[in-house]
């Protein structure tokens, strides 16, 4: 009980002492307040960033490679009657799909500009994917309204047609546009979904595209063929590509990791130029999270360095405070403190500094990310763990800054120490 | 001196004190033998350089002797530890030194606490405690004011109080009027006589003759040895 009534007497000894000489201790705690807050708000603001751009990239699906046709430089392809052949083919990626380990699904794409009418005075430029059902959960694509193409529409050929949510917007207006015809050059598709966005880089097409109009690929054979028509330079130019973009959609990870691999080897042997180009989400998704990582330590260190120079405040005061109060150390030296009741003195001191500023960090570390989010309008997020480490290094530093000076505290001599001046 | 043992509070044996400065040793007390019974009250005198101060420093277990032996109160002080020593100084004396050694920060009431606080004394039993000795050495309802609101004399008194919050064994005092003028010396030693005559063993460095003659007994050093040990005229009347 004793022991108990001496501790907190001399907890209340410290606080008591720290409150002497309050602009003293405030400027001290501002260090580590400062250093406690940046910690936290560092970490808020690049976690966010991280998730922001994760989530942009699942949003491509982490189970998926997607292969893309690329036109190659025009010296190196070969002209066939008038026509540019380039980029992968159905044969191709059958290939993959049945030599490759772990596909789940493969699905084609092949994207045309083409210009789309629905009445009114305007014509749309669009971009026409001609796919088959698997692209649906390939993209985790989500229906807005209606359904997608399905096999009986592939059997049949059938004139139908899914378009984004965007594009419905822009040529029908109000209203649903679900059972309404649209027209792309000259042929009447009906509506039967609406998409909501599809990510750019899986389309094939430009990365902010949102206007596209999805057909049953065995109905556009039927109706376009596989010729683009692209203008340039004023010359009509014929382009040939089978294959705009395929999916390969993997059963788990590891499938993904070994099959990009596998298809690089594929398509280099088989391909006789670079007309491709393999995309696997997962690596973008593992390379920006390391580089992130690689950020945040930067931030962190940052930070810590800013916490550190707080301690150092600490225990300069403390050292300082040593110094001014020897005499006092000697008189309660000479009273019956013992060398460990003069260490608790002075750790009591220092700890209580530091909780106190990284109390107050804490707040402030709360408040900094929320205005960043509000102000700036970038996605910060603070989580138990941001806000627990920096708190537990600051005490940490205040223990550390604080254990030296009460250390030489408690080893002056008493005699000594009654004679300092 | 002629006293049963058990009367003996204070026993030194040809204790000594030996500096090392350098590669010479200086010797501060050379092997003194010294008695002090319980209750009396004793004078020590000399130059300074006798080594007066460094005997009321080991008396007070603030310094240890390098040679001989040191008993206080039948415990041999002179082989414990540091924080035995802190246990001793805590329990069994009191000291009133010359510049009263109060804490600045701390109000009247929590400086005569101070060896109590050590001691895990419970704060409401402290602060009763300390209001009875306030009135014991004079000083009445002042407790709250901190010691530089206070003359000389009264922060005197203040120390005198906390010397005496731990029932001490015996006070020691180092030249305890040497930073007072003549009436609130006069005083300091009225008030040491009172508690002399309660029952207090009360050992005072000095080096003024006629402080001195207060005490009923005068022990003077010179060069770290015992030049003369004898009761004063106090005593003999």
């Amino acid at each position: 009980m004793k022991a108990i009534y001496k501790v907190t007497d001399i907890v209340r000894l410290g606080v008591f002492s720290l409150l002497v000489h309050k602009v003293r201790s405030m400027l001290t705690a501002l260090g580590i307040i400062f250093g406690v807050w940046s910690v936290i708000a560092m970490l808020a603001i690049s976690q966010g960033a991280s998730y922001e751009s994760q989530i942009s990239l699942r949003r491509l699906g982490s189970d998926n490679i997607i292969i893309g046709s690329v036109k190659p430089p025009e010296d190196a392809m070969a002209a066939e009657s008038g026509a540019l052949h380039y980029g992968l083919t159905h044969q191709d990626v059958a290939r993959m799909r049945d030599n490759i380990p772990g596909v789940l699904r493969a699905v084609v794409i092949h994207s045309t500009p083409k210009l789309a009418y629905a009445g009114g005075a305007n014509q749309h430029q669009v971009t026409v994917l001609a796919t088959e059902p698997g692209f649906a959960g390939v993209a985790r694509a989500r229906m807005k309204e209606g359904r997608f193409i399905n096999s009986l529409d592939m059997l049949r050929r059938a004139s139908v047609c899914v378009v984004t949510d965007s594009l419905a917007d822009k040529v029908f207006g109000h209203g649903s546009p679900m059972g309404k015809t649209v027209r792309l050059s000259g042929m009447a598709f009906v509506v039967i979904g609406v998409l909501d966005r599809l990510p750019g880089k899986l389309t094939g097409g430009p990365a902010d595209a949102g206007d596209y109009v999805l057909i049953p690929h065995t109905t556009e054979q039927m109706r376009f063929g596989d010729m683009t028509v692209v203008q340039s330079q004023g010359s009509e130019v014929f382009e040939r590509v089978e294959v705009s973009t395929a999916i390969l959609q993997m059963v788990d990870e590891q499938a993904v990791v070994n099959g990009a691999a596998i298809a690089r080897g594929m398509l280099e042997r088989s391909r006789r130029q670079v007309d491709y180009q393999i995309t696997v989400p997962l690596e973008e998704i593992e390379q920006r999270k390391r580089q992130m990582e690689i950020w945040s330590y930067v931030l962190m260190a940052i930070a810590l360095v800013s916490l550190v120079v707080g301690g150092i405040g600490i225990m300069n005061i403390m050292l300082a405070g040593v110094t001014e109060r020897t005499r006092e150390i000697g008189i309660r030296r000479a009273l019956g403190a013992k060398r460990r009741d003069i260490v608790v003195q002075f750790l009591v001191e220092a700890m209580t500094l530091t909780t106190a500023g990284g109390l107050a960090g804490i707040l402030v570390g709360l408040v900094v990310p929320w205005a960043v989010e509000n102000t700036l309008k970038f996605k910060t997020i603070v989580t138990t763990q941001t806000l627990v480490l920096p708190f537990v290094v600051a005490v940490a530093v205040g223990l550390i800054s604080g254990l030296y000076p009460a250390m030489r505290a408690a080893r002056l001599d008493p005699i000594h120490a009654l004679r300092h001046e | 001196m002629i006293a049963p043992e058990a009367d003996v509070l204070v026993s030194l044996k040809k204790l000594s004190k030996v500096y090392r400065m350098g590669v010479q040793d200086v010797v501060a007390i050379g092997g003194i033998d010294l008695d002090i019974r319980q209750g009396e009250y004793v004078a020590i005198m000399g130059h300074s350089g006798s080594g007066k101060s460094t005997l009321l420093n080991i008396l007070g277990c603030l310094d240890r002797p390098t040679g001989g032996r040191y008993m206080l109160g039948g415990e041999d002080v002179s082989v414990m530890n540091d924080d035995a020593l802190s246990e001793i100084r805590n329990r069994r004396i009191g000291f009133i030194f010359q510049s009263f050694n109060l804490i600045h920060g701390l109000s009247i009431e929590e400086n005569i606490e101070v060896p109590l606080f050590y001691q895990g004394v419970r704060r409401s039993v402290r602060r009763q405690r300390s209001t009875e000795l306030a009135r014991l050495v004079g000083l009445g309802g002042r407790l709250g004011h901190r010691p530089r609101e206070l003359s000389g004399g009264q922060q005197q008194r203040v120390a005198i109080a906390r010397a005496l919050a731990n029932e001490p064994l015996v006070l020691l005092a180092d030249e305890p009027t040497g930073n007072l003028d003549s009436n609130t010396t006069n005083e300091i030693l009225r008030l040491f006589e009172e508690l002399h005559s309660a029952g207090r063993t009360i050992i005072m460095v000095t080096h003024e003759i006629d402080v001195a003659e207060h005490a009923h007994r005068t022990v003077r050093m010179a060069d770290g040895a015992i030049a003369d040990d004898t009761p004063t005229a106090r005593a003999r009347a």
